[in-house]
Order: structure tokens, then C-alpha cells, then sequence
């Protein structure tokens, strides 16, 4: 039996005006993932896997073909709705964990909740369930300065977790991590996606995190190149 | 949601820690000035207004149709008989007749242009102390008492007792003169029944000119007002129009106009350099949190929201700064308001009622009125760079790249 689709790209071209002329991100890419894959786009930097990525979580547009994601065509939402898709449906988690410094850790992570202006019993509920997934219940009233890079990266799952999106994006997570806490935190990762069932898209040219990932979609000069997995 | 920008804005605030506190504090120093100096402004009125009523205008005046209190030459013809009504309220105690005519002094061989104003010494309508016309009569002596304001026996060197030569045209525009004594020198904060004017009787200058029976204008007690014989400013009769209090008091409204004007534009600096932080502060803010902008909007905010937390962010200064004012300002203005405002000497030359002290009136409208003026401005000062929030694309803003 086939597995749902919840993103897929058709002929997606991304170009950027660089000076009088264009450049080309992403080339013709055709692409599909499916519900609870736990996949990622490898490649050397400018291959054009934050650009992929920020296409499916309609944080860009592409210049030409078409991206599907959650049932909505992100060529043709309003801010709003793009907003809207974010906020209900995917789960961003960023290298450099951009967790809001004047936030606790429990505020970080309330704040997906309080968008979706849940009632307080219910988020409060969430957020520790969500803390005790990644292991920082008893962090919950630190500040992110207080924590280490792994704590903060675990407090940016735990953030993109706690709605429990259908799907999470996460750009080099590991990137700034040493060893022992990139494994830690994709295999926390690799967890939820099998117990919750959640679509993990990666962008990543970490060996450590790729060696977890179920299919792995190669890019090089904004095309894809190689895939591995399917 | 709006809640939630409201919770989002005080923890930034909060955040942003002695930043955030510069501005509010400057920002309540501008809100606390601009409540004393619109305070002063308003006691000075309410003071000016009270005192010019209580020893100028009364209630309000019945007026000669040609007088002009601003053209002495108009003296020359505003005076008419009193029809029975004026001199029945005359003599009942509720108004009082003044007539006023031109003259020269001649106060220590010098001239002075003064004006002689002839007044009943047994009235209570105004504050004047003109029973001293009365007491200061001296038997056998034709010198005819009168009493001067301060200003005017300083200027011409004058003392009670001190008796001068004073020359005025009658009636019939023939000149006569007369000796006057200083019975009395009273001091006024109110200049236009001061400088360079001589009370006497009422009768006496009547005598002295042969307008037996006839003034220049009555000045009216609340009695009279309260009676609703008189509602609106306008002609009576041929010879005599009614002078409302508003009237009268126009002159007073017009030069508190210019004077708050005047006095706002120091406290609209202020304001203007608290602002400025405030604006200089929303767009640092915009470059440094660019990242922080990124991620609301990844997490699913609208760039409304966004610009409505930081519309919010910059607004909430002006609400902690007027927390903070009334923290520290509201005692000092207090303070201010229990031991009054010594003016300078010098002060009531201005030509407006100044008394030694002015005591500050906080209304709760004006008080109002600058809580809004700061929160509306700090509003204003903060949407603007917010604006550029919306056109912020947020996989930039999530990388930090500059606008």
C-alpha cells in the first residue's frame, strides 16, 4: 500500500536576481515525501537544500513548477495562509536553534501553542510532555543562555514537537553540535518520527546524522543528482 | 492575540533590560513636564481668571455702547446716565457703577497720563479696597482722596499722603484740575486696575466733570448673573450693552493660548528627544532581531502580528514611563502644587493677572489628554520603523541578513 503524500514538488525552479542576471537555486526538481519518512537533503553548501527546504515550509515561493504540502499549492497562499500552514502543520528546527533569548525554556516552547491560543491547562500539558521527549523537564524555568548547545537544540525539537506537526524541517541541525550531541539529537528525533508518526525532512551534509536517515536525496548546483532509500 | 502581543511586548521589554528602562525614564520626564507645565499654565488661568474677576470685571459688566477699554479716546463719549433699572440694581447692592475719564497728574513735577475712575467707596462688589476713599477724607482739606495700585505709586514715586495736582477736561472739554491725596495704596495681581489708574468717589469725579448721574460701565455680582436678568453678551438698550464673563475673559483665554503655545514647545523637545530614543531603539531593534522576526514568522506568526508585537513593544514604553511618572512626578507635582511657584519680580508686567506665587492645577482631562498625547505619539514613533517588518522577507530575516 502506497504511503500518503503530504509534499510534493513538480518541476520547482527557485532563481535569485544576482545583479543584472539570475541565479539558479534549485533546477527542475521533482520530488515526493511521504507521511512519516524521516528523510534528508544532502549536499555541499549552495546545492540548494535550505532553499528546497524553505520552499516545502512555505516560508518562499518557487520561481516556477509546483509545491504541494499538507494539501495546500505554496505558490499560491497569501501570507496569511502560508502563516496559517506554518502554524498548524510544520515544524521548524534551525542550526543555530534561533530560540527566543528572553524566553524560558517552557515559554520557548509554549509559544507554537499559545499562536494556536490553546487554552493554558492544555498547553501546559503539552509543554512538559514535549520537555520529557527530549529530556529538559527540569530545565523547563532556565533561560536558553543557561543551556549547552545540545540543551538548546533539544529545546528547538521539543518547540517544533509540541503542536505535533505532521511535518518538521530541520536545516543542519547538527551543524553546530560536537559528536555526541548530533547523535543524541537525531536519534531523539528518529524516536518521534517512529512514535508519533511525524515526517522528518533534514538538510544536512553530516555523515552522523545521515547514517539515521531512511532516504537520502542528494543535491549538487540545485538539482537532484542522487537518491538513495526509496 | 492581542493579549498575547501585549505578554510577548512586556518580556522583550523586560528583557532588553537598562535600555528599556533609559527610555522610559526619559520618557517620563518629558510625560511629568508636560503635566507641569500644562498644570501651570492652568492654575496661572484659573488664578488670573479669579483674580481679575474679583477686582476688575465681577460677573460681568454692563458697558457704554463707545466704551473700548483698550482706547482711551473712546472715554470721551462712553458715559450715559443710568436708566432706573441699572440704578436699581446699583442700590440694591448688586452692581457698581464706575466712571472713567482721561486726565494728567502731575506726581512730583513730573506728567503722567492717568485715568481716573470714580467708584461708590461703600460697594463690595470688588475687591478694591475703596473705603479707604472714605476714611482717608481729611476734614477742611479740598484735596480729593484716591488710591493707587503699587505699580502705579512705584512708578510716579507716590506714598499715602502724598497729595498731587490732577488735570482733566469737563463735559464741556474745559480744563479744570484739582488736587488729589493718596489715601491708600493697595496691591493687586491684577495690572489693569493698576497701572496708571486713580479710584476716587464715585461723586467726586462726577462733580469734577458734571456727569451728575452718569458712568462709563457697571460692573455686575454673581447676585445678578445668578438672577438670569442678563444671559448673553450683547446691547441692552441704546446706550448700554451686556458684557458676559466669557467676554471678558477672552483677553486672558487669548494670552494663555500663546503662552501654552510657547511654554509646549520645550516640553514637545522633550518629548520629541524621548520619542526619538524610543524610534532610534524599534530600529535597532528591527536590524538586531532579525533573526527573532524570522522565527515568529517560521513558528506561524502573520507579519501584522509581528508588527503588532513590535508596535506594542514600543507603545508599552510610553505606558511604563507614565507609570513611572506618576511614581516620582506625581509627589513632586504635588509638592509643587502645596508650596505654589514663586514667580520672579518683574513677572506681572506681562499685562496678565500674575500673582507672587502660582499655584499648579492638575485637572484629570489635562492629565488625560498628555497620558494620550505620550501614548499616541510612542504609538506612532514605534509603527513606523515596524513597518519595515512587512517588507522583510523571513528567509532573510531567519539568516540575519540586513534589510
Amino acid at each position: 500500500m502506497e504511503t500518503e503524500q503530504i509534499v510534493k514538488l513538480e518541476g520547482v525552479y527557485k532563481r535569485f536576481p544576482a545583479g543584472k542576471t539570475e541565479f539558479t537555486a534549485l533546477n527542475n526538481i521533482s520530488l515526493a515525501f511521504g507521511k512519516g519518512e524521516f528523510a534528508g537533503l544532502v549536499g555541499p553548501s549552495g546545492s540548494g537544500k535550505t532553499t528546497l527546504l524553505n520552499i516545502i515550509g512555505s516560508l518562499d515561493s518557487p520561481s516556477e513548477g509546483t509545491a504541494d504540502v499538507l494539501g495546500k499549492r505554496i505558490n499560491t497562499l497569501s501570507h496569511k495562509e502560508a502563516a496559517l500552514l506554518r502554524n498548524m502543520g510544520i515544524g521548524f528546527i534551525f542550526q543555530t536553534y534561533n530560540l527566543l533569548p528572553v524566553y524560558t525554556v517552557y515559554d520557548n516552547v509554549e509559544f507554537a501553542l499559545l499562536l494556536q491560543k490553546r487554552g493554558a491547562a492544555e498547553r501546559k500539558k503539552a509543554v512538559m510532555e514535549a520537555l520529557e521527549w527530549v529530556g529538559l523537564t527540569e530545565k523547563a524555568n532556565s533561560k536558553p543562555s543557561a543551556l549547552s548547545g545540545g540543551e538548546c537544540q533539544r529545546v528547538a525539537i521539543a518547540r517544533a514537537m509540541v503542536k505535533r506537526p505532521q511535518l518538521v524541517l530541520a536545516d543542519e541541525p547538527s551543524a553546530n553540535l560536537d559528536s555526541k550531541n548530533s547523535h543524541h539529537i537525531v536519534q531523539t528525533m528518529k524516536r518521534l518520527n517512529k512514535e508519533l508518526g511525524t515526517t522528518f525532512i533534514f538538510s544536512t551534509h553530516d555523515e552522523k546524522v545521515m547514517q539515521y536517515l531512511d532516504r537520502i536525496i542528494q543535491l549538487q548546483d540545485g538539482m537532484v543528482v542522487n537518491q538513495t532509500g526509496l | 492575540m492581542e493579549w498575547l502581543s501585549i505578554k510577548l511586548a512586556f518580556r522583550n521589554l523586560m528583557g532588553s533590560g537598562k535600555r528599556t528602562w533609559l527610555n522610559v525614564t526619559v520618557l517620563s520626564i518629558a510625560f511629568v513636564v508636560i503635566v507641569f507645565y500644562n498644570g501651570l499654565l492652568d492654575g496661572w488661568n484659573l488664578q488670573a481668571k479669579r483674580d481679575t474677576k474679583a477686582w476688575e470685571t465681577g460677573s460681568g459688566r454692563i458697558d457704554h455702547v463707545l466704551y473700548d477699554q483698550f482706547d482711551p479716546l473712546s472715554l470721551v463719549d462712553a458715559h450715559a446716565p443710568l436708566g432706573d433699572m441699572l440704578k436699581a440694581e446699583i442700590e440694591s447692592g448688586r452692581a457698581v457703577a464706575v466712571l472713567a475719564v482721561q486726565a494728567s497728574a502731575y506726581p512730583n513735577g513730573r506728567m503722567v497720563n492717568v485715568l481716573l475712575k470714580g467708584i461708590d467707596p461703600a460697594q463690595k462688589t470688588l475687591l478694591l479696597p475703596t473705603a479707604a476713599l472714605d476714611s482717608g477724607r481729611v476734614e477742611g482739606d479740598p484735596a480729593i482722596p484716591v488710591i493707587v495700585g503699587d505699580r502705579t505709586a512705584k512708578s510716579a514715586k507716590l506714598k499715602e499722603g502724598d497729595v498731587m495736582i490732577v488735570r482733566w477736561r469737563d463735559v464741556n472739554g474745559t480744563f479744570d484740575a484739582r488736587e488729589v491725596r493718596i489715601a491708600g495704596i493697595f496691591k493687586t495681581t491684577v495690572p489693569t486696575v493698576d497701572g496708571g489708574q486713580l479710584w476716587m468717589p464715585l461723586e467726586d469725579l462726577r462733580e469734577m466733570t458734571s456727569l451728575y448721574g452718569e458712568a462709563t460701565y457697571l460692573v455686575l455680582s454673581d447676585e445678578v448673573i445668578a438672577s438670569g436678568d442678563f444671559d448673553s453678551t450683547g446691547v441692552l438698550s441704546g446706550e448700554w450693552r451686556y458684557v458676559d464673563e466669557n467676554a471678558l475673559m477672552k483677553e486672558i483665554d487669548d494670552i494663555i493660548k500663546t503662552k501654552r503655545a510657547s511654554s509646549m514647545i520645550m516640553s514637545m523637545l522633550l518629548l520629541g528627544i524621548a520619542l526619538l530614543a524610543i524610534f532610534d531603539t524599534q530600529i535597532l531593534s528591527i536590524f538586531r532581531r532579525q533573526k527573532e522576526i524570522g522565527t515568529y514568522i517560521a513558528l506561524g506568526m502573520t507579519r501584522l502580528r509581528v508588527i503588532g508585537i513590535f508596535t506594542i513593544e514600543g507603545t508599552v514604553h510610553s505606558i511604563l514611563a507614565i507609570l513611572l511618572g506618576l511614581i516620582w512626578g506625581m509627589p513632586l507635582l504635588k509638592l509643587i502644587q502645596y508650596v505654589g511657584l514663586p514667580m520672579p519680580a518683574g513677572t506681572d508686567q506681562v499685562g496678565l493677572a500674575i500673582a507672587d506665587k502660582i499655584v499648579p492645577a492638575y485637572s484629570a482631562g489635562m492629565i488625560m489628554a498628555s497620558v494620550v498625547l505620550v501614548i499616541v505619539t510612542s504609538f506612532i514613533v514605534s509603527y513606523i520603523p515596524a513597518r519595515k517588518i512587512s517588507k522583510m522577507k523571513p528567509t532573510e530575516a531567519l539568516r540575519g541578513k540586513l534589510l
